[in-house]
C-alpha cells in the first residue's frame, strides 16, 4: 500500500506547478484581490441603496441584505470553479499541448483532472475567506453565532456536488471541445434560480419548484443557515440531505460519463485536439 | 522469436467532421478517413527503428497508438509484451514519449521545474527524482540552464528538455515524434550524435523514431519502416530496402579517353549519365557516372566495351544509394 505521503504527491505537485505560474503574472495576483474588494464594496452599497427594502423576503437570514448576498458571492464562488475549472483543465491542455504530455505519464486521466482543478478550489477557499473577513471588519457582518461544523458539512457536500457537474461539464469538453451545454445551463439557471443575488422566495412559485432541482439552492441555503443562524447539523438535515442525494448520484454517474467520453476521445484520436 | 514493439494488422481509422448539409440530410452516415491500414511492423529491443514516410502517411497516429494515447480500430499492437488496448497502464511504465511540441511544457516554470513536476506524475519520489533530474541535466549539458524559465531555452534546449522528460522513467523504449523539426543543422548533428551514442549506444534503449528526414533515418536506423497512406511499404533493414528497390546500378570510371575531347564517343552511349572532365579537360582523364540493369555482367560489359574502343580506365567503383534515392520510388509504388 501506498504511503499516505504519495497518496497526495500528485495532487500537491499540480497546486505547487500552479501557485508557480500564477504568481508569475504579478499584476494579474495582484489584480485579483482588488476585484474582491471592489465587488463586495459594491455589494455593500447597494444594500445601503436598498435599505429595509424586501426585509420580510430577507428575515430568515437575519434581515440584512449584504450579509446574505456575501455569503451568496462568496460561496457560488465554489459552482463556478466547479463548472469552468475542470473543463478549463481540459480545454487548456489541448490548446497549449500539454494534456498530451500528462497522460503519457502514470498518472490516471481522473487524477489529472481533479488535481489540476485543485488550486482554483484553494483558491476560492481564499477568495471566500477574504470576502468573510472584508464583509466582518471592514463592512460589519456579524457572524458571531456561525457553525462552523454545520458549515463545512454543507461545504464538504457542495463541492462533491458541484464538483460533479464539473467532472460532466470536462466530459462534455473532451468529447465535443467547445460548446459544453452543462456548464452553460447549469451556471445561468443556478444564477437565475439558486438564490445567489436574492432569495428562493422572490420567485414565483413554479420557478420556486424549478429552484429545488438544483444543488446550489441548497448548498447556499444551507451555507447562509450555518454561517448567519448559526443553525445547528440537526436544523441543516434537508439541506443536507439533499446535497447528500445530488453528491450520490451525480459522483458515480459523473465518473462514467468521463471514462465513456475518454474511451471515445481516444477512439476518435481527438483526445489532444481543439 | 519475441519483439520489444510488434503491430498485427493493425489499422485505424478516424471519423470525419460533418458539414451541416450532411448533419442535416445524412444524420446517422457515418464518414470516417483510414490512416493506418493493416501494419506489421516488429522493433527488436535495442534498435533504433524509423518512422518513414511523407506528411499525413500516419507515423505520428502508429506512435500515438503505441504510446496508448489513441485507440487502434482493428488489429493489435504490443509494447514490451503488453496489449496497447487492455493494457495502456504498463504500457505507460516503460515508454517514454519525446513531444517534440513545445507547448508541451510549462512555460513560466523553469526547466527543473518542469521536470520535477513530470517525475512527480511518474510516481518518481522526491530525492531520487532530484538525483534523475541533475543527472540527466548534466548528460544533457542542460545543468547550467536548470534553473531558466522554460520559456528562455532556444529550440534546441526545449527538444533537449523533452528528451530529458522522456527519459526521466528510465524507459526501455523511447518513442520520438520527428525529434529533428525546427532544430539548426548543428543542433540536429547534436541531437543524432546523442541519440546514437548515448541513448542507444551507452543507455541501450530501443529507440523508435518518426521522421520524414531520410538522412536522420539513415545515418540513425538499424531498421525502418516505410509508411505510404496508411499501408507499410516497406519494412526491414535500410540494406534490405535498396536491394529490394533498387532497379538499376550505378558507377563511377575515372577514364582516359582514346579520342579528342572529354570522352568523345563514349557520350553517346545510353549506360552514360554524366561526364566530368578531371584537371583541364585536355588531358583527356574523365570522370564518367554510368547506370546499368542490376546484374554485374552488364558493367563487365560496359568495361569490356570502352576498353575495345582504347579507353584507359583507372578505376571503377560502385555508388551505393542513398535512401532518398529510393523514397519517392517507394512511396509511389503500390
Amino acid at each position: 500500500m501506498r504511503p499516505v505521503s504519495l497518496i497526495f504527491e500528485k495532487p500537491l505537485a499540480f497546486v505547487w506547478r500552479d501557485i508557480i505560474e500564477d504568481t508569475s503574472y504579478k499584476l494579474s495576483f495582484f489584480m485579483q484581490f482588488v476585484s474582491i474588494f471592489i465587488s463586495t464594496a459594491m455589494f455593500y452599497f447597494f444594500s445601503r441603496l436598498l435599505g429595509d427594502t424586501g426585509v420580510s423576503y430577507l428575515k430568515p437570514y437575519g434581515g440584512d441584505y449584504f450579509s446574505f448576498v456575501l455569503i451568496g458571492i462568496a460561496f457560488y464562488s465554489y459552482l463556478g470553479v466547479s463548472m469552468k475549472s475542470l473543463s478549463e483543465t481540459i480545454r487548456e491542455g489541448q490548446m497549449l499541448g500539454t494534456l498530451e504530455a500528462l497522460l503519457v505519464t502514470q498518472t490516471e486521466i481522473p487524477t489529472i483532472i481533479v488535481s489540476s482543478s485543485l488550486y482554483s478550489f484553494i483558491w476560492a477557499s481564499f477568495k471566500v475567506a477574504v470576502y468573510l473577513l472584508l464583509g466582518i471588519y471592514a463592512f460589519g457582518v456579524d457572524i458571531g453565532n456561525a457553525n462552523l461544523v454545520g458549515a463545512a458539512v454543507v461545504l464538504m457536500l457542495t463541492i462533491i456536488s458541484f464538483g460533479s457537474l464539473g467532472i460532466v461539464s470536462a466530459s462534455f469538453v473532451m468529447v465535443l471541445k467547445r460548446g459544453d451545454p452543462v456548464s452553460w445551463i447549469f451556471s445561468s439557471v443556478s444564477g437565475l434560480l439558486g438564490g445567489l443575488y436574492y432569495p428562493v422566495s422572490v420567485l414565483p412559485d413554479w420557478l420556486q419548484s424549478l429552484s429545488y432541482l438544483l444543488p446550489v439552492t441548497y448548498a447556499l441555503e444551507g451555507m447562509r443557515m450555518a454561517v448567519l443562524k448559526g443553525h445547528s447539523v440537526s436544523e441543516l438535515l434537508p439541506n443536507i440531505l439533499a446535497l447528500t442525494v445530488f453528491s450520490l448520484i451525480l459522483l458515480p454517474l459523473s465518473i462514467l460519463i468521463f471514462r465513456y467520453a475518454v474511451r471515445k476521445a481516444k477512439k476518435d484520436g481527438s483526445l489532444t485536439q481543439y | 522469436m519475441s519483439y520489444i514493439v510488434e503491430t498485427v494488422n493493425l489499422s485505424k481509422k478516424f471519423p470525419v467532421l460533418k458539414g451541416y448539409r450532411d448533419i442535416i440530410f445524412h444524420p446517422f452516415r457515418k464518414k470516417e478517413i483510414t490512416a493506418l491500414h493493416d501494419i506489421n511492423i516488429q522493433v527488436k529491443e535495442g534498435d533504433i527503428f524509423g518512422l518513414l514516410g511523407p506528411n499525413g502517411a500516419g507515423k505520428t497516429t502508429l506512435i500515438k497508438i503505441l504510446c496508448t494515447l489513441v485507440l487502434p480500430s482493428a488489429g493489435s499492437a504490443y509494447v514490451k509484451g503488453f496489449n496497447v488496448t487492455l493494457d495502456d497502464k504498463s504500457i505507460r511504465r516503460v515508454i517514454g514519449y519525446v513531444i517534440s511540441e513545445e507547448r508541451s511544457f510549462y512555460w513560466r516554470l523553469s526547466g527543473r521545474q518542469n521536470l520535477k513536476f513530470f517525475a512527480k506524475l511518474n510516481n518518481i519520489p522526491g530525492g531520487e527524482s532530484d538525483r534523475r533530474i541533475e543527472r540527466l541535466l548534466d548528460f544533457l549539458d542542460l545543468s547550467k540552464d536548470g534553473h531558466r524559465m522554460f520559456k528562455d531555452y532556444s529550440t534546441g534546449m526545449r527538444q533537449k528538455l523533452a528528451i530529458a522528460r522522456g527519459l526521466l522513467t528510465d524507459p526501455a523504449i523511447l518513442f520520438m515524434d520527428e525529434p529533428s523539426s525546427g532544430l539548426d543543422p548543428v543542433s540536429a548533428h547534436n541531437l543524432k550524435q546523442l541519440v546514437k551514442e548515448k541513448l542507444a549506444g551507452e543507455k541501450k534503449k530501443t529507440v523508435i523514431f518518426a521522421t520524414h528526414n531520410l538522412g536522420d533515418a539513415e545515418e540513425l536506423c538499424s531498421s525502418i519502416a516505410i509508411i505510404r497512406s496508411g499501408e507499410v511499404g516497406f519494412a526491414g533493414k535500410i540494406e534490405d530496402v535498396k536491394l529490394q528497390f533498387r532497379e538499376t546500378k550505378k558507377y563511377m570510371m575515372k577514364l582516359r579517353s582514346p579520342e579528342t575531347g572529354p570522352a568523345g564517343k563514349i557520350r553517346n552511349m545510353p549506360q552514360v549519365k554524366r561526364i566530368m572532365p578531371l584537371s583541364n579537360g585536355s588531358s583527356g582523364l574523365t570522370e564518367i557516372e554510368i547506370e546499368t540493369g542490376q546484374e554485374d555482367s552488364r558493367i563487365q560489359g560496359f568495361v569490356r566495351e570502352i576498353v575495345d574502343m582504347g579507353g584507359e580506365i583507372f578505376s571503377v567503383y560502385e555508388i551505393e544509394p542513398t535512401l532518398e534515392d529510393l523514397f519517392s520510388k517507394i512511396v509511389s509504388t503500390k
